[in-house]
């Protein structure tokens, strides 16, 4: 224990004295949300949305009613060919025409909307089409109530509202993650057995599991401090607030963090330079940076990427982290995302430690 | 009692046996040396003792425990310190004492080992803005921490200035008077002679003597050593025929004319020069050292 404690001191000392190792990927982490938090700040300025009421009915005018008053949209109601003409020239971000029928429809149970997006502006139209679906979404509510069926439906809104700084922050935060431990179990562990250091304490009583364990730990707060800062400058400079427990997040992110050091470790223990094993742990990252959906949702990505998508463990690492950030939502919500978290880094660690050498 | 007793001890890498069958033992409280050129077994022979090599055969037996079996009892109790000089160079020398301290239950004081080391004001330092020798320093440090009973240096002396040299030799020396086993390998002749009390002269995996130095030496059966660059015909039996010579070598175009007599030698060499017709480009004469006993019994030197 004496030793697992030292080591921690010894690892978090030189990791801070490592200047070079901690202020690219911590400054990386802040320059790509200021970038993109103030490139992608459409979505909070206020956007128009036009609505085309063609049946002229109770039902369609309550449905316009549900658009009035919301926060930065502006309503425009007008004439078919008037909104979506407005809609080409970028004017609207957004047409909603109610149908002719729309009342006789929903009467029998169904009814549909069309909905037209700018598709110029991929930002601003998926807010846009937040907006429309959260406003659909609390219409059908209330009418479920009365007449019964539920009239469209097609993807569940948050509770909070997310605008696009509010994805990235989290996701930000799961990346540094996968570069810190991933890259840091790679490159140390081959560093010091680089070095002869693995040797060194290949002879002391030390074990490998508690050396294993005590780089893990130091990883980890350095890690825990970087993230801390990301969510910090979310907060301070874009306002991402955090509606789920800290203690949650905080889990989420020491079992992310095991899980992408194991990955490293499995690295480090097959190849034995420092060099190769940095540039197989880059090869590894940068596919999970993208298709892990970090910075862009991974959802619309071509089919056959998916089955990799879901087997990546950054993809469920920033899934816990947005339903814990984004939705406040709880164990119960994330426990998939968990086990596949823990299933990585579980085969991760049984795999270093069987092929584990001390030169 | 043996401190260490090594018996039938095998290490082969694919076809290159490293270590063949070799056996030994060291008297607790000896200084012991290990003594061959590069490759010749010297550190994979320590690495099996110390727990960082498994040998194919042979049993090692450190204070009486069986140190295949009971790896991390032994390691306990010993204090290594490795040939690369394997340290954090961005921790402090206090950082680096205290962190190996820490893996063992029985440590010194830290000011203890500052003070003995002559490290006390560098402590704060970091490791890299240190001097070489005060490197070589810390490193046998490190390998003091936990108070050893047997204490194994490898190369410790290599690619040290005479000066700094010499102060190493003073602290092994500390080590001995305090009791301590002491095992160390070396390709430094006079380290060898100077230290240790005996010697195991290792060559192609095998120990191929084990003696004291002095006893080494005398066995030979001459006082010197004429080393002669010879160009030209040179008859081996000629030069064995000169007087007071007692065994005649052949390096890489140089003879080692063993003698009790130089000036007779000589005096016979340079006659037997000017009678057959070759050239002496270059003479050296040197008491016969453990570098002749390595000679004498490969035919090649140390260094080579």
């Amino acid at each position: 224990m004496r030793g697992f404690v030292r080591l921690v001191v010894a690892q978090a000392t030189l990791l801070r004295r490592n200047v070079s190792y901690w202020i690219p990927t911590l400054g990386l982490a802040i320059i790509v949300m200021m970038v993109f938090g103030w490139l992608f700040q459409v979505g909070t300025q206020a956007f128009s949305l036009g609505i085309v009421d063609e049946d002229r009915s109770e039902a369609s005018s309550a449905l316009v009613q549900a658009f009035d008053g919301l926060e930065n949209v502006e309503t425009k109601e007008g004439s078919r060919s008037h909104e979506l003409n407005a809609l080409d020239d970028g004017d609207r971000a957004a047409v909603v025409i109610i149908p002719k029928g729309f009342q006789a429809a929903l009467a029998e149970g169904r009814s549909t909307l069309d909905v037209r997006y700018d598709a110029s502006n991929p930002v601003r139209t998926s807010y846009a089409s937040a907006t429309v679906e959260a406003v659909v979404d609390g219409f059908n509510t209330r009418l479920a109530g009365e007449s019964g069926p539920v009239i469209i439906q097609r993807q569940d809104v948050g509770t909070h509202r997310v605008e696009y700084i509010d994805f990235l922050t989290p996701g930000q935060a799961g990346l540094t993650l996968l570069w810190g431990a991933l890259l840091g179990g790679a490159v140390f562990i081959t560093g010091w057995r680089e070095m002869g250091i693995l040797r060194r304490l290949g002879v002391t009583p030390l074990r490998p599991a508690v050396l294993i364990a005590s780089q893990g730990a130091s990883l980890a707060l350095l890690s825990f401090v970087q993230v801390a800062i990301i969510f910090l400058v979310g907060r301070l400079a874009f306002g991402v607030t955090i509606h789920g427990s800290y203690l949650l997040l905080a889990a989420t992110l020491l079992l992310g963090i095991v899980c992408m050091l194991a990955l490293g470790y499995i690295i480090g223990s097959f190849l034995h330079t420092l060099t190769s094993a940095s540039a197989v742990a880059n090869l590894l990252a940068f596919p999970m940076m993208f298709l892990g959906g970090s910075w862009f949702p991974s959802d619309s990505a071509p089919a056959f990427l998916q089955p990799v998508i879901r087997a990546i463990p950054l993809t469920h690492l920033n899934e816990a982290l947005r339903a814990i950030v984004n939705q406040g939502d709880g164990l119960g919500d994330i426990w998939w995302n968990w086990l596949v978290l823990a299933a990585w880094g579980a085969a991760g660690y049984v795999i270093s430690l069987r092929v584990f050498r001390w030169q | 009692m043996l401190a260490l007793e090594v018996e039938g001890l095998r290490k082969r890498y694919g076809d290159l046996v490293a270590v063949d069958d070799i056996s030994f033992g060291v008297a607790s409280g000896e200084l012991f040396g290990i003594l061959g050129p590069n490759g010749a077994g010297k550190t994979t022979t320590l690495e099996m003792i110390e727990g960082l090599r498994r040998p194919d055969a042979g049993r090692i037996t450190i204070l009486g425990l069986d140190a295949l079996r009971r790896r991390r009892r032994v390691q306990e109790r010993i204090g290594v310190q490795l040939q690369a000089q394997a340290l954090w160079p961005d921790l402090t020398v206090s950082e680096t004492l205290r962190l190996f301290a820490a893996l063992y239950r029985r440590r010194i004081p830290l000011p203890t080992l500052l003070e003995r080391f002559a490290l006390a004001d560098k402590a704060g330092a970091l490791v890299k803005h240190l001097s070489g020798g005060q490197k070589q320093r810390l490193a046998v440090a490190t390998a003091l921490v936990n108070d050893p009973d047997i204490v194994f240096l490898d190369e410790p002396t290599t690619g040290l200035d005479p000066q700094a040299r010499l102060s190493f030799w003073e602290l092994i020396t500390q080590m001995r008077t305090e009791g301590k086993t002491v095992i160390l390998t070396t390709h430094y002749m006079d380290e060898a002679e100077a230290l240790c009390e005996r010697v195991a002269i290792m060559d192609h995996g095998h120990i191929i003597a084990l003696d004291s130095p002095r006893e080494m030496v005398r066995s030979l059966q001459f006082e010197n050593t004429i080393e002669a660059q010879l160009e030209g015909e040179v008859q081996m039996e000629a030069l064995a025929d000169l007087p007071a010579v007692r065994r005649v070598r052949r390096g890489d175009g140089t003879y080692f004319l063993h003698t009790n007599d130089v000036a007779a030698s000589l005096a016979g060499l340079m006659q037997l020069a000017g009678r057959d017709g070759f050239a002496v480009q270059g003479l050296q004469v040197r008491t016969a050292t453990l570098e002749d006993v390595f000679i004498s019994l490969t035919g090649r030197r140390l260094r080579d």
